[in-house]
């Protein structure tokens, strides 16, 4: 008797345990922080006293500035100047698409491609709106808007009014979806934010355990773009959220809608916005003592004037991309010898394995080998072994071509010398192509061509051991 | 009580029995099948799955009967036995017999699919020319065409990432390479999966039989951004693998004018 009523015990509990474990898999809202944007480190700094470099008050002037500005993580908006209101101009969506002056029209036929892919990202709820299936239709938390949209359409109509007018309705909802800015934030916040922090610091938790680390917005400095040093494109930001940077933690998100992903890109640049107006009214306290309503107000059009002429820095090459050739092979790699010129190997080494005379210093005391270059974000930086053929700003042609002559935004990489022709640096691309792909190309012709000069190996010596 | 537990003990092949004719209707069964030689494999996957259910069934039926029979309040002491020879002869014959049969059945369509010398040869693509070189390597994939030529390893070579275009009802056959460590091509739709190894470059064919989008997953974990290398093969009519071909040649040698702002 008694070890039946255990065994019976025994099944009750596990009957209670299983419905308990069910529970926790139902949609209850989980007690989610509550996201602030902060002050950069540089911000709040302080003395060695301990005494803030910036008063308090004015840092508070600051934070509440920025905050009238661009609005918080919950509601990110960009504050409208008085001329723009004149003009009709409005950054936020949904009116920009239509409205933009600036860096980033989306013509007719971009409006149109966006609806095509959203009909491929929402083809599951399409198919249910599509059968009739309304209560089937599930979507991403990561979209509130239309989770908000779609249940007020719903409540609007008594299921059994739900004719094709309904269903058309009910299509078109998914289709012209564009997120606002307050529904990228929340989906900034579920796939960026561990890395790139609230704020777009590249100080998000999982960012101490990279290399490199992921971008820090903030200074308005991207390094894969089309612009050189100028601030990016739109379609620069959006390319690096549908490619990825290979070869970093960076990655591809191009399982998302384009419309999302440019969705993310307008919060990337207000957040990249943000940042760099509260440098400039920091930079403004420090050399004026004081801060005015009016120093903000030139600190945010300044900022959103170098967005909005980003285009104008597009680098293209007019004519056909050329195809490498022996020679241009050789040519590119004489440059990539010559000191007088490109001056490639300095770095880059000799034989492009990121190891030139001037990428590592061995430090007097110890001995240790280390980086010589940091980045503007202030980290060691080595140049780039390009034996390993992965370009993280694109594979193409015209990606390295950029890469070579506007140099990288950010690291030491320099522009190329202006005394390099087109045809220079494309022989450069050719010769950076093959140094990793073609490996026996390099060598054979080269050597040739180079018997003349002095041999590669005696520039730049090796580091102690790579 | 006995009763209790001997139905709980059946209630496990019922369940198992019903979720798994359920399964298609609740879309917890296997992707479709758009490749070729997916029938075969999952013919091999059902004659398996049949025989080991048989087996799941008959040995938990047999299980819940004699928790209902011989529970210990109403039968005698039970008899001690040394064993059987014959009895154990049987159960080591019986499934030893099975496994052969399945290491034989299956023998013919690995070889179809595996073997170099059943690879697709007349058609458009053979070993030696390939409609892609697939690269995998931390964490991409990335797929470089022949260009106008046909022949891979040229300047006019075509690159792509993520996304491997391939005509439809098409003999298709690809190299698989890594740059790095051991990557895994997998595409459940096609049933097919192949491993990447650095350093060997290994053939590889399908024929997919249905335009689409398909998942490319990588099912070998090769780091902490395994999760990254999600593509996709986009199966596509004859017409259309041109005008992509065409596109992505535009998009490789693009000089960077006709690019959105
Ligand atoms: C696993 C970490 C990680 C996640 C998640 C991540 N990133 Fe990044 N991101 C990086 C790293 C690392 C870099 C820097 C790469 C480099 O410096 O080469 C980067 C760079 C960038 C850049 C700058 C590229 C350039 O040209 O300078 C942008 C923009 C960006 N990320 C946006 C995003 C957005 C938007 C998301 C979310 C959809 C996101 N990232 C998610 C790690 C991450
Ligand atoms: C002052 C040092 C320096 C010089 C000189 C230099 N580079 Fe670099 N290069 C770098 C660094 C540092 C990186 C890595 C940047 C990064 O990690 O984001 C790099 C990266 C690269 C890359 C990789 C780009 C990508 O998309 O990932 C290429 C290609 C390259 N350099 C080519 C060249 C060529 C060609 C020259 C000569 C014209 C040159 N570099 C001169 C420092 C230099
Ligand atoms: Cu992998």
């Amino acid at each position: 008797m008694r070890s039946e009523s255990r065994s019976l015990l025994v099944a009750a509990l596990c009957i209670v345990g299983a419905s308990w474990s069910c529970q926790l898999d139902t949609d209850r809202p989980a007690a989610r922080p509550v996201i602030h944007y902060s002050l950069s480190e540089a911000t709040r700094a302080t003395s060695p006293e301990g005494e803030p470099l910036v008063p308090l008050d004015v840092q508070a002037n600051v934070a509440g500035s920025l905050e009238m500005l661009f609005g918080t993580p919950a509601h990110p908006q960009f504050m409208l100047l008085d001329e723009w209101k004149e003009s009709g101009f409005d950054l936020n969506w949904p009116q920009y698409p239509k409205g933009d002056q600036g860096s980033g029209e989306f013509s007719e036929s971009d409006l149109a491609s966006l609806a095509t892919d959203n009909a491929r990202y929402f083809r599951t709820p399409l198919m249910h709106i599509e059968a009739g299936e309304y209560e089937r239709v599930a979507i991403h938390s990561w979209s509130p808007d239309l989770q908000r949209a779609w249940a007020a359409l719903l409540a609007e109509t008594a299921p059994e009014l739900r004719n094709d007018e309904f269903k058309a309705k009910a299509k078109a909802l998914f289709v012209d979806y564009y997120p606002t800015l307050a529904s990228s934030a929340e989906l900034y916040r579920q796939h960026c934010l561990h890395c790139h922090g609230p704020e777009g610091g590249g100080d998000g938790p999982t960012a101490r355990f990279l290399n490199p680390l992921p971008r820090d917005y903030r200074q308005g400095t991207f390094k894969f773009t089309a612009v050189g040093k100028g601030t990016p494109r739109r379609a620069d930001l959006f390319r690096i959220l549908d490619e990825g940077v290979t070869g970093t933690a960076m990655p591809s998100f191009r399982r998302f809608s384009k419309a999302q992903l440019n969705g993310l890109v307008d919060y990337v640049r207000l957040l990249s916005m943000r940042g760099m107006v509260e440098r400039s009214l920091v930079a403004t306290f420090a050399e004026e003592e004081a801060l005015t309503s009016g120093d903000v107000v030139a600190a945010y059009s300044d900022v959103w004037s170098k967005w909005e002429k980003a285009a104008e820095k597009l680098l293209v090459f007019e004519g056909e991309v050329p195809h490498p050739t022996p020679e241009s092979i050789a040519r590119g790699r004489e440059l990539f010898l010559d000191a007088k010129s490109a001056n490639c190997f300095s770095c880059h080494g000799p034989e492009g394995r990121g190891n030139g005379a001037s990428a590592f210093v061995t430090d007097p005391q110890s001995g240790e080998v280390k980086p010589a270059y940091k980045d503007d974000w202030g980290h060691d930086i080595i140049p780039r072994n390009l034996r390993y053929g992965i370009f993280r700003g694109g594979r193409r042609p015209i990606d390295l071509f950029r890469r070579i002559k506007n140099g990288i935004a950010g690291t030491p990489m320099p522009e190329a010398p202006s005394s390099l022709t087109a045809d220079d640096i494309w022989a450069l691309v050719h010769y950076v192509g093959t140094l990793s792909e073609r490996p026996q190309l390099v060598h054979a012709p080269a050597h040739d061509a180079h018997d003349s000069h002095s041999t590669p190996e005696t520039h730049g010596s090796e580091p102690a051991k790579h | 009580m006995r009763l209790l537990f001997s139905l709980m003990l059946l209630a496990v092949p019922i369940l198992g029995v019903w979720t798994f004719l359920k399964a298609d209707e609740w879309h917890t069964w296997f992707p479709q099948n758009v490749s070729s030689f997916g029938g075969e494999i999952d013919g091999l996957f059902n004659l398996i799955l049949y025989m080991v259910a048989f087996t799941f069934v008959v040995t938990e039926v047999c299980l819940a009967w004699f928790v209902f029979k011989y529970s210990a309040k109403r039968s005698d002491k039970g008899a001690f036995t040394h064993g059987s020879h014959k009895l154990e002869m049987i159960w080591t014959a019986i499934p030893a017999v099975a496994l052969l049969f399945i290491a034989f059945s299956q023998m013919e369509t690995w070889a179809k699919i595996k073997f170099q010398k059943n690879f697709p040869k007349d058609g458009a693509y053979s070993v030696e020319h390939p409609i892609a070189e697939v690269w995998a390597s931390q964490f991409d994939w990335r797929f470089r065409y022949p260009g106008d030529d046909g022949v891979l390893g040229t300047v006019d070579d075509l690159e792509t990432s993520f996304e491997f275009v391939v005509p439809v009802d098409t003999d298709v056959v690809f190299k698989l390479r890594s740059r790095d460590v051991i990557h895994s091509f997998f595409v459940p739709e096609f049933r097919l999966k192949q491993d990447a190894l650095p350093g060997h470059t290994i053939p590889v064919w399908f024929r997919a039989t249905k335009t689409g989008v398909y998942d490319l997953v990588c099912a070998e974990l090769c780091g902490w951004g395994h999760y990254k290398m999600a593509g996709s093969v986009r199966v596509v009519s004859a017409e259309e693998f041109k005008t992509r071909m065409a596109a992505l040649k535009a998009e490789w040698f693009s000089n960077g004018k006709e690019e959105g702002q």
